[in-house]
């Protein structure tokens, strides 16, 4: 190829945006605000720092950081109580949203459109103020509370807020619509003549489902649950407003790490553990749902 | 409106009748303000092929699914060897349906698909796989167990569908437009085998087509459905033969008609020929293509005189369109040898009726 085509061809592209033109934006943007602060963290991360006053005095590489944080007890824990908290997340995510999307797939068109109003509603909404509704709903004298006690079941108000149950609670109803989403995009293309000739075929309205809708979520539960795990696992606001400041998992740790310790170089240490052991679930989730749609790699011959 | 000159059952009284495996009495079905079946009353006897043919929008399709249960009829009764049907749920029926797009479970595999059925019927393991075996033999898919739908071909997800209900040795297959999917040279072989198929298995069998060539190659009855109604129910030579319509007539073959009034038991076509009917008054007469005989002006024969408007080649037939005198347009067909064949564009020719009695007359609409 000569240079002289080339280069009309490439003048040509740019102003038609054709090739790789019309993404150079984006490509810009995320080099700024991810690629850069994450290379950044890197080296954060995987240095010896002597600081002074939140400043960078001196600046080494090493794994020492790294392996004192691995072995320091108050990270087991702390990544423990996290991992913990995003699988039963994600676990009662799916548990409670499969019904949702199931009704969707046998509802007829107002059932539909009110599904997909109250599961876009919530997302429409900050979750700041959707976790300041709950401290609303659960406090002690809030309406749960309030109401228990008037159909007089307790006598006092129950301690739900600032306990793990509250943070569970909160982070189920912030995610599920994150869940319900790709199921309902996998229901809308289930084609219904499968249940029909599941049906034909002797099957109960159960059978069915266990055995032929189900399994084609596959797919959907899979993505429902890799994205309600990444943003459960590294989720700050739920934690920190629901457990009342004493819940700690990680980021909240990240958080008091970086903000109020003001040490950069632990806060970067266990930004990178966190992102590892996420993209480790995330692997296995992906697998997992790889296993269960093994069909969909079937190619035609 | 149409009036019945030779009753579809004129013949049928004289066949041995046993109780029919599906009975079908006076079934209504409405959506909303619309009435898709107005008091459908048909019958199937055992190891028969009945096909159930009409435009899209007849209410064929309707019908077939509330003998499989997936609709509920609003009034009128399905007897299924002489048992109501109403009562029983879709999933106990001895119903198996074959669905347009065969709808096979895009997750299973070919030997899943079919040993479904058996699962839910809690079959055990072994026996699962003997009969699933035994199943795909019957349609010559043997070696394909293995595969998912999506790596077969329109044909062999077709025979999935059909050994997926066969195994379960349902009273009644029921297929819905099973051949749409395939292509035209695929179907005609598909269709002979799977009649051969459904003969050799002796099963009672429903098919749904809008496509008359494809009914009359594989029913041994035909039920022609019009706006929720069944028009004419009857072997496809009687349907053919002796339409009970106009409507019917048009459906099934090709057909020239001819208005003329007829008096005294008769009514004159215009070569001169006597047609027998029992109608007076306007009348419209049917006149199959193979019925008209044409020969060269100039011959001496008597008849109606026309010219040759085009010529066109159907395998060993040719087909002619005729411009006949006083402008009416008919099609004729002749065997390529026989005398007269060589007519060409532009001829001149006498046409003249080969059986006057072969015509059907109805009243005009």
């Amino acid at each position: 190829m000569t240079a002289q085509p080339f280069k009309r061809a490439l003048i040509d592209d740019l102003l038609s945006g054709r090739g790789i033109w019309p993404a150079v934006p984006a490509i810009v943007v995320l080099l700024v605000v991810a690629v850069i602060p994450f290379a950044v963290l890197l080296s954060l991360g995987f240095s010896e720092i002597v600081a002074s006053r939140g400043v960078i005095v001196s600046q080494e590489l090493s794994l020492a950081p790294l392996k004192a944080a691995l072995a320091d007890p108050l990270y087991h824990t702390t990544f423990g109580r996290s991992i913990t908290l995003a699988l039963t997340t994600t676990l009662l995510c799916m548990i409670l949203g499969f019904p949702v999307a199931y009704l969707y797939l046998v509802g007829n068109g107002w059932v539909r459109r009110i599904i997909l109003v109250l599961t876009i509603a919530p997302i429409l909404t900050s979750g700041i103020v959707r976790t300041y509704a709950w401290i609303v709903i659960l406090g002690g004298r809030g309406v749960v509370n309030t109401a228990l006690m008037d159909l007089g079941l307790i006598s006092q108000p129950l301690r739900i807020i600032n306990t793990p149950w509250a943070v569970i609670i909160g982070m189920v109803q912030i995610h599920l619509p994150i869940m319900i989403l790709p199921l309902i995009a996998v229901m809308s293309r289930h084609d219904r003549r499968l249940d029909e000739a599941s049906a034909n075929l002797g099957a109960s309205r159960l059978d069915t489902l266990r055995h032929v809708i189900l399994p084609l979520s596959v797919p959907g539960l899979g993505t429902g649950a890799a994205l309600v795990f990444a943003l459960s696992y590294t989720t700050f606001v739920v934690p920190q407003l629901l457990g009342g400041g004493n819940y700690l998992n990680a980021a909240t740790m990240i958080y008091e790490q970086v903000v109020y310790a003001l040490e950069w170089n632990k806060g970067a240490v266990s930004a990178i553990i966190l992102m590892s052991s996420c993209l480790v679930v995330l692997v296995v989730i992906a697998g997992l749902a790889h296993l269960g749609s093994a069909w969909t790699r079937a190619s035609r011959t | 409106m149409t009036v019945l000159v030779q009753p579809a059952d004129a013949l049928a009284g004289a066949r041995p009748r046993a109780a029919p495996v599906i009975d079908i009495r006076g079934v209504v079905k409405r959506f909303g303000a619309s009435t898709v079946l107005e008091r459908c009353s048909l019958s199937v006897q055992e190891g028969e092929i009945l096909t159930l043919l009409g435009p899209s929008g007849c209410g064929k399709t309707t019908l077939l699914r509330c003998i499989a249960g997936f609709l509920t009829p609003d009034d009128g009764a399905i007897l299924i060897d002489g048992r109501d049907t109403a009562p029983v749920p879709v999933n106990r029926r001895p119903v198996g349906v074959v669905f347009q797009n065969y709808a096979l479970f895009p997750h299973l595999t070919v030997a899943g698909n079919v040993g479904y059925g058996l699962r839910m019927r809690g079959l055990p393991r072994p026996e699962i796989i003997r009969r699933v075996a035994a199943s795909l033999a019957t349609v010559s898919l043997t070696g394909f167990e293995g595969r998912y739908p999506s790596q077969l071909s329109g044909g062999q997800q077709q025979r999935v569908a059909v050994a997926r209900v066969l195994v379960l040795e349902p009273r009644v297959l029921l297929l819905d437009e099973p051949f749409s999917a395939l292509d035209a040279k695929l179907r005609a072989s598909m269709q002979l085998d799977l009649r051969a198929l459904i003969k050799r298995l002796h099963i009672t069998a429903i098919f749904v087509t809008h496509d008359q060539e494809e009914a009359l190659t594989l029913s041994d009855r035909i039920a022609l459905m019009r706006a929720g109604r069944i028009e004419q129910h009857g072997t496809p030579e009687e349907i053919y033969d002796r339409p009970a319509s106009v409507y019917v007539a048009d459906f099934i073959g090709t057909s020239n008609f001819w208005d003329g009034n007829a008096a005294e038991g008769a009514v004159t076509f215009p070569d001169g020929q006597a047609v027998p009917t029992a109608l007076s008054g306007a009348v419209r007469v049917l006149v199959r293509p193979h019925n008209i005989d044409l020969a060269p002006a100039g011959t001496g024969r008597s008849g109606w005189t026309g010219i040759v408007r085009s010529r066109r080649y159907v395998g060993a037939l040719l087909e002619y369109e005729i411009e006949a005198e006083a402008g009416a347009t008919l099609r004729a067909v002749s065997l390529k040898d026989e005398a007269g064949a060589a007519l060409a564009s532009g001829d001149r020719v006498v046409l003249r009726l080969r059986s006057p009695a072969a015509c059907t007359v109805f009243s005009q609409p």
